[in-house]
């Protein structure tokens, strides 16, 4: 049956699309092909039960008579229905043609081209007729409808009949349209009607499912709600009405059996049941493990073995010495204390009798801690120095070697109102000059302490630095004050010294007049005013910032100064012979930073500026930075370079003395730290002592020995040799300067509390 | 260039675990860790780095040796550790469904039982590591054999300590391997001498213990375990070795009755069990369970023997004791040739350790314990060094050589009670006469106070320490009944060089009772320490002394003067004007004081002598003082030149140097004091 139904569903595509080319003959003959085909329909369905192959064989041998069986099949008064509408088109036909033959449906006109053209009559729409999918469709293939555009139809049916144009809306309406768009607005024309394509509802409703890609079909639901086949109530009465089987009432023989195995077992003592544990299995079995008696191994370097106990003192005794008994303060003080921090868990206590001691009550937890410790604490392997702790001492040179340094004050120069900025000795040592807060520079006698000469340079600027000529003619004073260097020869010297000095000051007068034209110098030489003239001012100087510091060249030609403030002309060189000043580095960014100090090297054409945080050595005689050095300090107060030239000291505001080898490295060679404030000034003795100090803001003055070695191989040494405490600290400030005796090892220092002092 | 190293790869990175790390990687929980690390004896590091260690990350952490923990990953009690825990999973099952039945035989036939055995050999592969580690053994196990049971700690835990406690007590005495003891306020202190190795461990006094509750049990019984284990084939091989049997035969009676270490009866092995004793275990347990068999009928035997014969234990020692002088060793002489020259002559061994020591310097004595005095410790220390006629009153349990107090043998009693006052002596004669009378009266007690019984020796129980502490027997007058009695030191402290030794009398020259009466005149009468510089002016107050105040500062001065000499020389060339020196103008200002006092004496008429004796003084302290400061300065310039690692190095040691000094010093001073007022209070009576 089954094969036979596929068969006829097969044959009948097959048909539906034979159908268009169906001639009309075929058509005619279809009835009476039906007709003959009923009777045998009925008989075959009688034999189609019994044998299917004989109906096989029909269909095998009749294909179009099975075609109609099929249609007879379907519909079970295929006789009346179809004859019916075969008659009534029939009879159309005949009404149109009225010829009894088939070919008198047809109608026969002359086309155009002169032959004959049938015209077939309109089909009735049965159910059999079967051309409903065709419906009245464009014949004008892929022609665009733009052709037709000039024409009042859109092309032709089926029959050659013309399409005609559905009539265009007005204008109103078309803008209507292009305003309001319709329902189901294509913006496509039907080819078929040449109407717009709007679609339908249900049109839109399947387009949207399909854009979803859901089921198009009405009504489908994916998701129906399960039907439980199974449900979980308890049927009342048994689904199946099989009886119990005997084997769920009688016991198993093959467990039987087991069973009776194991009580044979028992029965024999093979099993014994509920063995009781023995006392013995509890406790471990003891046996000769050593018995092989391996020698002891040596210890792993991680191993490390717990730490005995140590064993009891004295003072834990029964009955000690009386001298280990606590005192009622010490009692208080064991009492008072957490038992954490006790440094033994118990007080010793004296007891007459053996009879009298009474048991210790924190035996278990003392254990209990030992048991703690045994597996939490960490253990670590330290190496206990035996050793005497005065062989760590260092060996130093005895003091008695090291002398003579200077020790103990031994003059005071008061006179300074205000801070004493600066402290300068001749080179003679003979006299010494300082600089002020107060505007004066005054000279003092070494010795003696008495103010010989005092000149008051300015009334609201300060002295900030005063330095002697270092050359055995010549004694010249170089002070800072302002923004002006005076260059003076005090009148306390012999003279004919006095005017030697005078003549090295004054004879680069006409020098300056020749070079200085019509580019600003950075410094201005000019004679003083009469006021200084007389006091032995030869020649100021004027740049364009407050001066800090000068320093001398060895030579006693050149001197450098310092005005921080000034960006790009900080650092100035000025020239007494030619009376000519320069400005080597032009740019800020050249120095990398505001320079503090300035130094000539003692004999060689080099250049120390230290900026807040680095040293850098300029060769002058090729013009480029050589070397930087850097101290690791982080602001830069005063440096000073060995009278050798291969060292340097280095003070910082953050408390540091470094020492500088410059063969070593850029890095200091010892940091030294022992003052508690900045320290404001370092010195080199000059004179051939070995030594050095520092000067800080918590007032006092730190001597140290530097002694350099000739062999390369040996690095300095450094003792530190004194504390000289003496200055007051006057609002914060302590010393701010330092100077060497040029000959002796005597030292003098400059305070905020306005005196200088000399040590030695 | 060298490779570029990666971090976290080598190193302390690698080589430490912090402990959640462990715990996490052994996958077992906390508790389980720390039992097993108690077993194993894996303990903390202190990474050299601990940021490397931790990964950079700085958070305080516990580190472990990854190694170690390597090694926990195949241990077998770990595993037993997982089989315990499906057990528990089984057990907790079974008692929620209320299969009672089912519980208990899971309990009885299916909990996994942790076996240390492999433990053992692994932490201590040669015998002698064993008994290295035995102090702590030793101390905790002593501790649970004097612990009442409780919930947490089962009385089957307790009766094995207190076995193994006994055990090892008759192995010492049998070795004579006590070396010393010492009655601390805490308990009484052992040491041992074993294969070579000094044990120590301490007893606790017989008290009913103080159980704390902040006491984690858990732990302390997880060591227990280890260490039951641990003493078990430690005493085990002692025991092999001395040719006894292990475990040595119990008496349970007589433990009830409280006869302490003779509840327990060594015996020797036979020849045969001699061959088997390598083997060990099985042989011993099937000997044990078929000695348990007939222990019904053994201890009837006993019980008929003990009327005869003092004490099984004591005979099968001196059997011993035989043995050992047939075993031991034989004086080698060597033999003078005919021209002269001799061989060399090698050392030999000695019997008694410690040279001069003796391990049976009780042997001829017959000692009894009075009622009040503690039975186990005399006991164990009397029979540890020969004694073996020990006898105590009936009350201190079972097991004495006699319980007659009057027995005439009895050459030496131990009382730890004042003497009876006006009771007459009892000859020790006549009270055994009247002993028959005196038991049919059932007077112990009377005869109690009858007073001392004549011929014998009483002692307080210190004098059995202080003798074995000494090596000999020291002559008992000091410790006689009622007297007091002298201190008892710890025989551990060696007093060293610059410690304080209490034996050493005080130096007791004049000055520094004078230094001390000083101190006393002191409202406070606090300890402070003196210094020599300070000593100079307190000196004055005392007329008698000056005169050799006088010598010792003027030693002094000539010490300090040259120095001083060169400094004002140097003054004097350098600056005359140098007048403000605080120093310098001091001593100038004190020259010109004197100067004008010397004047005004001069007007006066009076000589100067005095105040002259007292410049020549103060001048004396000044100097000193400089001295003393130059000292400093020096110092502090040496300091300064050290690297910042030595400085704190030399200053750590010099802090603990000074520790000990003050330390002595506290001692000496205080020492010093209670003389003096000893022999103020001697002077008083006098």
């Amino acid at each position: 049956m089954a094969t036979k139904a596929g068969s006829r569903k097969r044959s009948r595509t097959a048909l539906e699309a034979d159908k268009p080319v169906l001639s009309s003959d075929d058509e005619f003959e279809i009835p009476e092909i039906n007709g003959h085909e009923s009777s045998e329909d009925e008989d075959g369905f009688s034999t189609a039960d019994e044998g299917s192959d004989e109906s096989e064989e029909l269909s095998d041998a009749e294909g179009s008579e099975d075609d109609d069986e099929i249609d007879s099949d379907e519909i079970p008064s295929d006789d009346d229905i179809s004859h019916k509408p075969n008659g009534v088109t029939n009879g159309d036909l005949l009404d149109q043609e009225d010829a009894p033959n088939p070919e008198d449906n047809v109608k026969v006109v002359t086309g155009a081209d002169g032959n004959p053209r049938y015209i077939y009559p309109e089909i009735d729409p049965v159910y059999d007729s079967d051309d409903t999918d065709a419906e009245e469709f464009n014949t004008i293939g892929n022609i665009p409808l733009e052709y037709y555009e000039n024409y009042p139809h859109v092309g032709y049916d089926i029959n050659g009949k013309r399409i005609m144009r559905p009539a265009a809306g007005k204008a109103l309406d078309t803008l209507l349209n292009s305003i309001e768009l319709p329902k189901g607005w294509t913006g496509l024309i039907d080819k078929n009607s040449g109407a717009a394509l709007n679609l339908t509802e249900e049109e839109l409703e399947i387009v949207k499912k399909l854009q979803r890609s859901e089921i198009t079909e009405d009504g489908y639901d994916p998701y129906p709600d399960m039907v439980e086949y199974f449900t979980n109530t308890v049927e009342q009465m048994p689904l199946s009405s099989a009886p119990e089987p005997k084997r769920r009432f009688i016991p198993s023989k093959h467990e039987q059996k087991r069973v009776m195995k194991i009580v044979k077992g028992i029965r024999e003592g093979r099993i014994v049941l509920r063995k009781p544990q023995s006392e013995a299995a509890d406790q471990p079995e003891f046996y000769d493990i050593w018995a092989d008696d391996a020698p002891p191994k040596a210890d792993h370097v991680m191993n490390i073995p717990a730490p005995k106990l140590p064993p009891p003192t004295h003072d834990e005794s029964y009955n000690p010495p009386p001298e280990y008994l606590p005192n009622e303060k010490e009692k208080k003080e064991w009492e008072e204390l957490d038992p954490e921090d006790r440094e033994k868990n118990y007080l010793p206590r004296s007891h007459k009798a053996l009879r009298l001691v009474p048991g210790f009550n924190g035996f278990v937890n003392e254990r209990f801690e030992r048991c703690l410790d045994l597996y939490l604490a960490p253990r670590v392997r330290r190496n206990k120095l035996n050793i005497d702790p005065a062989s760590l001492l260092p060996k130093l040179p005895s003091p008695e070697d090291l002398k003579p340094f200077p020790t103990t004050c031994a003059a005071i120069y008061r006179g300074h109102e205000g801070r004493v900025r600066s402290v300068s000795a001749d080179p003679t040592g003979v006299w010494v000059a300082t600089g002020g807060d107060d505007g004066t520079i005054r000279v003092w006698e070494i010795l003696t302490g008495r103010q010989v000469w005092k000149l008051k340079a300015s009334s609201d600027e300060a002295v900030d630095s005063v330095t002697w000529r270092p050359t055995a003619e010549g004694r010249i004073l170089a002070a800072a004050c302002g923004n002006e260097i005076l260059l003076v020869v005090p009148p306390i010297f012999d003279p004919e010294e006095e005017s030697h000095s005078k003549e090295i000051l004054s004879g680069g007068f006409g020098y300056a007049a020749n070079n200085q034209g019509g580019k600003e110098a950075p410094g201005k030489w000019s004679k003083p005013d009469s006021g200084l003239d007389e006091e032995g001012v030869v020649v100021t100087i004027t740049v364009r910032k407050t001066v800090k510091y000068i320093a001398w060249h060895r030579r006693g030609d050149y001197l450098v100064t310092v005005s921080p403030d000034d960006v790009r002309r900080a650092v100035c060189i000025h020239r007494l012979s030619t009376h000519l000043s320069q400005t080597p580095f032009k740019e800020k960014s050249v120095t990398k930073g505001i320079p503090q100090r300035v130094q000539f090297h003692p004999s060689k054409p080099l250049l120390f500026v230290a900026t807040k945080r680095y040293i850098r050595i300029y060769d002058l005689a090729k013009a480029e930075l050589s070397k930087t050095l850097k101290p690791g300090a982080r602001w830069i107060s005063s440096i000073d370079i060995h009278p050798q030239g291969d060292n340097l000291i280095v003070g910082s505001y953050d408390k540091r003395l470094l020492w500088h080898d410059l063969d070593l490295s850029t890095k200091p060679y010892r940091t030294l730290r022992y003052h508690d404030k900045g320290i404001r000034a370092v010195a080199f003795h000059r004179g051939g002592f070995p030594l050095f100090c520092s000067s800080s803001d918590d007032g006092t003055v730190q001597v140290f020995h530097g002694r350099i070695y000739s062999d390369l191989m040996e690095n300095a040494l450094i003792v530190p040799l004194k504390v000289l405490k003496g200055h007051r600290i006057t609002s914060h400030l302590g010393v701010l300067d330092v100077d060497w005796h040029p000959k002796q090892p005597w030292l003098f220092s400059a305070g905020a509390d306005g005196t200088a002092r000399l040590w030695n | 260039m060298g490779k570029i190293k990666k971090k976290g790869v080598a190193g302390n990175a690698r080589n430490f675990i912090t402990r959640t790390q462990a715990v996490r990687k052994l996958q077992i929980s906390l508790p389980d860790f720390r039992r097993l690390c108690i077993f194993k004896g894996i303990y903390p590091r202190e990474p050299r780095n601990k940021k490397k260690a931790n990964k950079g990350s700085t958070a305080p952490a516990t580190f472990y040796y990854t190694k170690d923990i390597q090694y926990l990953l195949h241990e077998p009690v770990l595993q037993k550790f997982r089989e315990h825990k499906t057990f528990s999973k089984k057990l907790t099952k079974a008692l929620g469904r209320g299969d009672f039945s089912d519980a208990k035989r899971l309990e009885d036939l299916h909990k996994p039982r942790i076996k240390l055995d492999h433990i053992i050999k692994e932490r201590y592969p040669a015998f002698t590591d064993a008994i290295r580690d035995l102090d702590d053994a030793l101390s905790t196990v002593f501790l649970f054999a004097n612990l009442p049971s409780n919930r947490e700690i089962p009385a089957k835990t307790i009766e094995t300590c207190a076995r193994l406690a006994h055990e090892f007590q008759h192995l010492v005495i049998r070795k004579r391997a006590l070396r010393r003891s010492f009655l601390s306020i805490k308990g009484v202190y052992y040491q041992a001498e074993i294969q070579g190795q000094d044990v120590l461990w301490l007893v606790p006094y017989k008290f009913a213990q103080n159980v704390p509750v902040d006491v984690d049990f858990r732990i302390m019984l997880t060591f227990l375990d280890f260490y039951t284990t641990l003493l078990g084939f430690v005493l085990f091989r002692l025991y092999t070795l001395e040719g006894l049997v292990y475990p040595p035969r119990f008496d349970k009676a007589l433990d009830d009755k409280g006869a302490g270490l003779k509840a327990f009866v060594l015996e020797g092995k036979k020849v045969g069990q001699l061959e088997d004793a390598t083997r060990g275990a099985v042989v011993a347990t099937k000997d044990v369970s078929r000695q348990l068999e007939t222990l019904g009928d053994k201890i009837k035997e006993i019980q008929e023997e003990e009327e005869d014969s003092a004490a099984a234990a004591v005979v099968v020692a001196t059997e011993g004791e035989n043995a050992q002088v047939n075993e031991g060793l034989d004086k080698f002489t060597a033999i003078q040739s005919k021209d002269g020259t001799t061989a060399d002559i090698l050392q030999q061994p000695n019997g008694d350790i410690d040279g001069n020591r003796s391990t049976s310097m009780f042997s001829d004595f017959t000692i009894h314990l009075s009622r009040e005095t503690p039975r186990e410790p005399l006991e164990f220390l009397l029979r540890s060094f020969g004694c073996k006629r020990i006898g105590w009153d009936a009350v201190l349990g079972e097991g004495s050589f006699t319980t007659d107090d009057r027995d005439p043998s009895i050459t030496h009693q131990i009382v730890d009670r004042p003497p009876m006052v006006g009771l007459p002596p009892v000859p020790a004669a006549a009270a055994t006469t009247k002993n028959g009378e005196d038991t049919e009266m059932g007077g112990t007690a009377a005869s109690g106070q009858r007073g001392k019984v004549l011929g014998r020796i009483y002692v307080q129980p210190q004098y059995i320490w202080d003798c074995v502490n000494a090596g000999k027997v020291l002559r008992p007058d000091a410790y006689a009944q009622g007297a007091e009695l002298p201190p008892h030191l710890s025989p551990w402290v060696q007093a060293k060089d610059g410690e304080y030794d209490p034996t050493a009398p005080v130096a007791d020259n004049e000055e520094s009772e004078e230094e001390e009466e000083e101190e006393v005149e002191d409202a406070n009468g606090d300890v402070k320490m003196v210094t020599n510089g300070g000593e100079g002016v307190d000196g004055n107050s005392d007329g008698d002394d000056d005169g050799e105040e006088d010598e010792w500062g003027g030693m002094a001065t000539e010490l300090a003067g040259e120095g001083e000499e060169d400094d004002d020389e140097e003054e004097d060339g350098s600056a005359g004007a140098a007048q403000s020196d605080a120093e310098a103008s001091d001593d100038d200002e004190s020259a010109q004081l004197q100067h004008q006092r010397e004047l005004e004496a001069e007007a006066a008429g009076v000589s100067y002598t005095a105040d002259k004796k007292k410049s020549t003084k103060s001048e004396a302290k000044k100097k000193l003082e400089k001295q003393q400061k130059a000292r400093e300065e020096e110092l502090d310039r040496q300091k300064a030149m050290m690297t910042k690692k030595k400085r704190k190095l030399y200053e750590r040691m010099e802090y603990g140097n000074k520790k000990k000094q003050d330390e002595k010093e506290r001692l000496e001073s205080k020492k010093r004091k209670i003389e003096r007022e000893k022999s103020k209070t001697r002077k008083a009576r006098d």
